[in-house]
């Protein structure tokens, strides 16, 4: 029985001025499942984010976590488990030097000097980035400012992956590496973006969001291929399939 | 109006150390009885704004010339005193550091200066209390500008006291203060009117921010009694440090109240303050006084030894030995050897590499 | 911000200097600026040994002497205003070198300058060799409150995002006055910094959220081992005694008298 699932029931959220961003969200994610996340600008996609990770609490509904019933009381457990990449890299890389920051996670684990060493190695060598350690934050390219920000949550070995955005400000050979790395992975992922083609290279399922509602949970060939759907949630058909 | 190293002494510059220390032990201490985590990253990027801010130029009305903000009160404001003035405290290091603004002896001076009278005065016993219980535009603006002003003017004038106390600059107590506290009125001014304008336009854009601040920077506990208890405690270390210093080089305070009283000499220093700071000397001086002084005529080979070397300090302005020919020879053959020996280093490093 | 960019390329270096514990490096500089402001207010030549400190170490580092020098005086402006005032209140005549008087208002601004020079290039060279991470690793080491070095080191990244989107704001406002470039008046200004601190919060709030995320508690956690070693203490002896020979040995009247200068 893998404790690699996230299953998300009825999520509801609504902003202090009463506007609702989440309407009744439902759907699960199974062990190593690819998922991508789309939706038009507003559709509450940053919103379900956040509220999956506990950053912002919901105003109904229930999120599970391998087994793990978020609340304000397991709120670190599912932190521990669920790996948020946002969306900016600026915001994420806090510390001084790419090691600081990707031991920041396993130090505030509580683990020994010599674990979190083999974990900053281990998460830095994972996306390629181990001879950027004693570089300072600020100084890093996009595409390696991208690559730390995953290794930061990579070194907390999280069960799920939750990503916003993970192909902004990346050229295009960033994002074919971005891509390629996505792939790899054997994490459960869940993975926001309106890079559709990002999708169709990556995640085997799609989740149409619009306006706060799921608008379609299936197979991402052929919910791209639904024109009319993707016409009323305000998105376009990727390149990837106009042949 | 940074000060800087090359005006001060460094009993004037370690006393401000000290007190500045000080104040920082006590915020931080402050800041960790209320622990609030998202404090930490509030701080650091409004510390960035703030020197983003000041790269930002704009024209000061019929004057042709253009200003910037100072951010001391806005971060005051936001924070809550205790973490605004960390945060400008931390400014402050970052621009003698890296923009080489101040100096590392004046940095003390500088905090001091530039934080602790907006963060621990104006704000608290100014802006606080016209603007604190009914903020509208109108009480927000008075007290902004108010608060600005009072708060440079007070940070000027202890630039001025800190330059006499350690008296390397010629420049009078009264020219100096004459110089400065008009200036800082019409920077004070604009910086007020800046930090009005521009705390206005984040009231009405989201006034939740202001209402916050409000709630995180608790006033209990501040009082005036307190404040000028650590003014006190700040001005005994700082008279300590500068009577133990005066005692043996008094250079500095001698010209200073030279200058000020307007005559070239002291009375004779028979008794009186003289013989006090002598008493205080031969107590707390670990140094040997002879070596405080900038230097003895014997000392300089070459150069008359016979004139009457002074016992005492001698009569104000001393010529020594820094200033005769033989002195201006030696330093330029000093100089001329560190640059040599500054070569020979490059060569040797550049041959190992 | 060249300034950060620069001083940050520079303190990534790894010659003999660059490796010594930083704090050995605040020691030596701290010790420095003392010894050189200590002087009284006309000595210049006193001053030239300690010349030699800020040029051992830009050569031994291998950062650029004119990299120095340009930071040094961009601390020019305020020491000359000041400065200058001396020859006009201290008029008295204290050298005369051939038919030249040279007053001690004169003498005292020279002081000044060299002296202003001097502390600043030991600033300057610290944070050059320096890597501002382990600068605060060795801050905290050296007990200063845990929450101040944390400051210091967010401001220190934050520094530069920061001003680049004041800079775009600035160019955005340029673009559209028509080339002519009228300098901001508060009516464009207040907003345009409002909104800069309105975004800045906006950036401190996922700051927090992405910190968060990480599980953080309120405590900021590094590895940062330092290790103090021989040479460092080497390095702390060696200068601190040179400063101390310097500061209370007339050097350069040593050095005029075996020259048989009088």
């Amino acid at each position: 029985m893998s404790h690699h699932y996230l299953e998300v029931r009825d999520l509801r959220y609504a902003y202090p001025d009463g506007t609702e961003a989440l309407k009744g969200v439902s759907f699960r994610l199974e062990h190593g499942e690819a998922v991508g996340l789309v939706g038009a600008n507003g559709a509450g996609k940053s919103t379900m984010m956040l509220a999956l990770t506990g950053l912002i609490f919901a105003s109904g509904g229930t999120i599970d976590v391998g087994g793990t019933l978020l609340s304000k009381k397991t709120v670190g457990e599912v932190r521990r488990r669920i790996g948020f990449v946002f969306q900016d890299s600026e915001d994420q890389l806090f510390m001084p030097t790419v090691f600081d920051d990707v031991a920041f996670g396993p130090l505030n684990q509580g683990l020994s000097e010599p674990e979190v060493r083999e974990r900053v190695t281990d998460a830095l060598t994972r996306v390629g980035a181990e001879r950027l350690a004693d570089r300072p934050t600020y100084r890093l390219s996009g595409g390696e400012k991208r690559a730390v920000a995953i290794a930061t949550v990579l070194a907390m070995l999280p069960d799920v992956l939750i990503m916003d955005e993970p192909g902004s400000g990346l050229d295009p050979y960033g994002r074919r590496l971005l891509i390629g790395l996505l792939r790899d992975f054997r994490h459960t992922r869940l993975i926001a973006t309106h890079d559709l083609d990002m999708v169709l290279d990556v995640c085997p399922r799609t989740i149409v969001l619009h306006e706060g509602r799921i608008a379609a949970d299936g197979d991402t060939r052929t919910v791209f291929s639904d024109a009319a759907l993707l016409e009323r949630c305000r998105l376009e058909q990727p390149s990837g399939m106009r042949k | 109006m940074h000060m800087a190293d090359a005006l001060l002494s460094p009993a004037v510059g370690g006393a401000m150390w000290a007190v500045t220390a000080g104040l920082t032990a006590y915020s931080a201490k402050k800041l960790k009885e209320i622990p609030d985590d998202s404090r930490v990253p509030l701080m650091g990027v409004l510390g960035a704004f703030v020197f983003a801010a000041q790269m930002i130029n704009f024209s000061i009305p019929a004057t042709g010339s253009s200003g910037h903000l100072g951010g001391g009160m806005i971060l005051a404001i936001l924070l809550g005193p205790h973490a605004a003035f960390l945060t400008l405290a931390s400014v402050l290091v970052v621009q003698a550091l890296f923009f080489a603004d101040g100096g590392l002896l004046a940095l003390g001076c500088n905090i001091f200066n530039m934080a602790f009278f907006p963060c621990f005065i104006a704000y608290p016993f100014i802006y606080r209390k016209i603007a604190g219980r009914y903020a509208t535009a109108k009480t927000i603006s008075v007290a902004a500008t108010v608060s600005a002003v009072i708060g440079l003017q007070l940070g000027a004038f202890s630039v001025v006291l800190e330059t006499m106390a350690s008296g390397i600059s010629a420049l009078p107590f009264n020219a100096f203060v004459l110089l400065m506290q008009p200036i800082h009125l019409a920077i004070g001014l604009v910086e007020g009117v800046v930090t009005a304008a521009v705390v206005l336009f984040v009231w009405q854009a989201r006034p939740e921010v202001l209402a916050m601040a409000e709630e995180n920077a608790p006033m209990r506990g501040f009082s005036m009694k307190k404040v000028l208890a650590g003014l006190a405690a700040a001005a005994l270390v700082t008279g300590g440090a500068l009577s133990w210093f005066a005692s043996t080089y008094p250079d500095g305070l001698e010209w200073s109240m030279a200058k000020t009283s307007g005559s070239e000499e002291l009375p004779a220093p028979e008794g009186g303050i003289h013989a006090a700071l002598a008493g205080i000397q031969e107590k707390t001086a670990f140094l040997p006084d002879y070596g405080f002084r900038a230097s003895e005529p014997e000392k300089s080979a070459g150069t008359e030894a016979e004139t009457p070397k002074p016992e005492t300090p001698a009569a104000w302005p001393n010529p020594d030995a820094g200033t005769s020919v033989s002195g201006l020879v030696g330093g330029a053959m000093t100089l001329v050897l560190a640059a040599a020996i500054g070569m020979f280093l490059r060569r040797t490093s550049a041959a190992r590499r | 911000m060249e300034a950060l960019a620069g001083a940050s390329g520079d303190a990534l270096g790894s010659s003999p200097v660059h490796r010594l514990d930083p704090r050995a490096k605040c020691v030596v500089t701290v010790l420095f600026v003392v010894a050189v402001t200590s002087f009284g207010r006309y000595d210049v030549s006193r001053l030239m040994p300690f010349v030699l400190y800020p040029v051992a170490i830009a050569t031994l580092s291998g950062v650029s002497a004119g990299s120095v020098a340009a930071r040094t005086l961009a601390a020019a402006p305020f020491i000359l205003l000041v400065g200058l005032f001396n020859p006009f209140f201290d008029r008295q005549v204290i050298v005369r070198i051939g038919g030249l008087a040279v007053t001690g208002g004169w003498m005292s601004f020279l002081s000044i300058a060299v002296r202003s020079f001097l502390a600043v290039s030991a600033a300057v060279l610290l944070v050059l060799t320096t890597r501002f991470d382990l600068l605060c690793a060795g801050l905290r080491k050296m007990c200063l409150p845990r929450v101040f070095v944390t400051q210091l080191e967010f401001l220190h990244r934050y520094i530069g995002l920061l001003a680049g989107e004041a800079q775009r704001m600035v160019r955005a406002h340029d673009l559209r006055s028509n080339g002519n470039r009228p300098k901001l008046a508060l009516v464009v200004y207040a907003p345009m910094i409002g909104l800069l601190l309105l975004r800045a919060l906006d950036r401190a709030t996922r700051v927090h959220r992405a910190m968060k995320a990480r599980l953080f508690d309120g405590e900021i956690r590094v590895l940062r081992p330092l290790a103090f070693s021989r040479s460092d203490f080497l390095f702390i002896l060696a200068w601190g005694g040179y400063f101390l020979v310097c500061r209370f040995a007339d050097v350069p009247g040593l050095l005029s008298g075996l020259a048989g200068v009088r």
